[in-house]
């Protein structure tokens, strides 16, 4: 994010809060595929996605005032506006957590043997008994592209818990910096840096994990 | 930096290989040195195939959902909530300025009439109504034409007079003409004013230079003042009333 992108979501916020519509509906378009797609990603849930998105611009046409450019982007706090409430909406109704991490649930999408394959097959001798997993070998742009991968990519980072999930969205997906990404989840970088890192290896090992039964079921076949 | 080169190790690499692709991070200043390592290393090479094969899989995941976004009728809905909430800032604008209009009215108005007493009020001397009549040239007879055995007439000779004046027009209310006090400035000069009727203590005729006898200076009597625009009382006169007798 660019000062010159925070001084025009400033002066767009300046005019939005003095009832320029126009200003208000400049805002919207720009912030909310990404408040959306967060939302989406968290819940796994179009409906909520949908109604997150549009309390958190509820919350910025009732209090413009709230956002501090001191403390942050706009897109930093729009992000943190719609996890509070997504927190809150968990707290209520405990069933929109799509995914509870269970390995079952990954399995039964883990159909198609493609890109990833298991790594480090054989040279067990430098393994560091950390569990993460690797990609043996390096695979190709396309293979990755296929419907397949990425749903199977998809499921794997909703099967993350909560606090790797939102970082993994925020960092990698939005590709929001450690620094926004921090003011966002209102947590310092260092825990923003750990959490990606460690979420990071899950992802590979529910992945590799997710290629090997995949390969299983294509060979005894 | 370079010093730093010469220590990596398996452990530094993989506390920066998922941070190689991030500007501004310690793994992509190393970035080089982490590559030359992985391609050394048997243990780090599949740590560092993993990590490049888990950013294309999040940038092809983050490339199929580039399009989504929510329905048009959210923005639909929210920009009427933005038009509801701008009318009704709007409102609490106008009522915010229509109250401190008010607020400022009132404290004039109090400020005015606090103002109005303290130029009207003598000691003893309460008035009955506001203006009750505005005057460019209040009625005032010549000291020299007011009788002055008059106003303090025996009661009989009052009577006598109360009941001529009743029996004519409007003037009849009146006891007696305006007489000038003492102290005031010249009637005839007197360009604006008003006329306050006032009810006092019958003593309190004495304050404005009127003689009172000693027995007679119980009881309330109604009176006319003629009030000069600074609220210096500058005549006055007797109110006739049904059942009140004036007599000095």
């Amino acid at each position: 994010m660019t000062q010159t992108t925070d001084l025009a979501d400033a002066l767009l916020l300046r005019r939005m809060a003095r009832g320029d519509e126009d200003a208000f509906a400049e805002v919207y378009r720009q912030k909310q595929p990404a408040i959306y797609r967060f939302a989406l990603h968290m819940t796994g849930n179009p409906a909520v996605a949908e109604d997150v998105t549009q309390e958190v611009f509820m919350a910025l046409i009732r209090d413009p005032k709230r956002f501090d450019p001191a403390r942050g982007t706009l897109g930093g706090f729009l992000f943190g506006v719609a996890r509070n409430h997504l927190r809150k909406r968990w707290e209520q109704d405990r069933r929109l957590v799509a995914f509870d991490g269970d390995p079952d649930n990954l399995r039964e999408n883990a159909s198609v043997v493609g890109s990833f394959q298991q790594g480090a097959s054989g040279n067990g001798a430098h393994g560091n008994g950390n569990g993460h997993g690797t990609f043996a070998t390096a695979t190709s742009w396309d293979e990755f592209t296929s419907v397949e991968s990425i749903g199977r990519v998809r499921q794997a980072v909703a099967t993350l818990p909560e606090n790797y999930r939102e970082v993994v969205v925020l960092c990698e997906l939005e590709e929001l910096s450690y620094e926004e990404a921090a003011s966002a989840l209102g947590c310092p970088v260092g825990t923003v840096r750990s959490r990606l890192h460690r979420a990071r290896a899950m992802l590979v090992e529910k992945l590799r994990e997710a290629h090997s039964v995949g390969r299983a079921s294509a060979v005894s076949e | 930096m370079n010093d730093e080169v010469k220590f990596m190790d398996c452990v530094r690499f993989e506390k920066i290989v998922h941070d190689l692709k991030r500007p501004g991070t310690e793994g992509f200043a190393f970035r080089e040195d982490a590559l030359a390592h992985a391609e050394s290393c048997s243990h780090c090479a599949p740590l560092m195939t993993g990590a490049e094969s888990l950013d294309a899989a999040l940038r092809a995941l983050a490339a199929s959902n580039r399009e989504q976004q929510a329905p048009p009728r959210v923005e639909s809905a929210l920009i009427e909530e933005f038009r509801r909430q701008r009318a009704a800032s709007s409102r609490r604008r106008v009522h915010r300025q229509i109250a401190a209009l008010s607020a400022a009215a009132a404290i004039l108005l109090a400020l005015g009439f606090s103002l109005y007493r303290r130029a009207t009020s003598r000691p003893g001397v309460a008035p009955l109504t506001n203006v009750t009549e505005k005057i460019s040239a209040p009625p005032v007879a010549s000291p020299a034409v007011v009788p002055e055995a008059s106003p303090v007439a025996a009661p009989a000779e009052s009577l006598q007079q109360d009941q001529v004046l009743a029996s004519q027009s409007d003037d009849s209310t009146y006891a007696t003409n305006f007489v000038p006090l003492p102290y005031a400035d010249d009637p005839s000069a007197l360009e604006d004013g008003a006329v306050v009727r006032v009810e006092m203590p019958r003593a309190a005729l004495a304050s404005f230079g009127l003689p009172v006898a000693a027995m007679e200076s119980d009881g309330m009597v109604r009176a006319d003042l003629v009030v000069s625009a600074d609220g210096t009382p500058q005549a006055i006169r007797l109110v006739s009333q049904d059942n009140s007798r004036q007599s000095f």
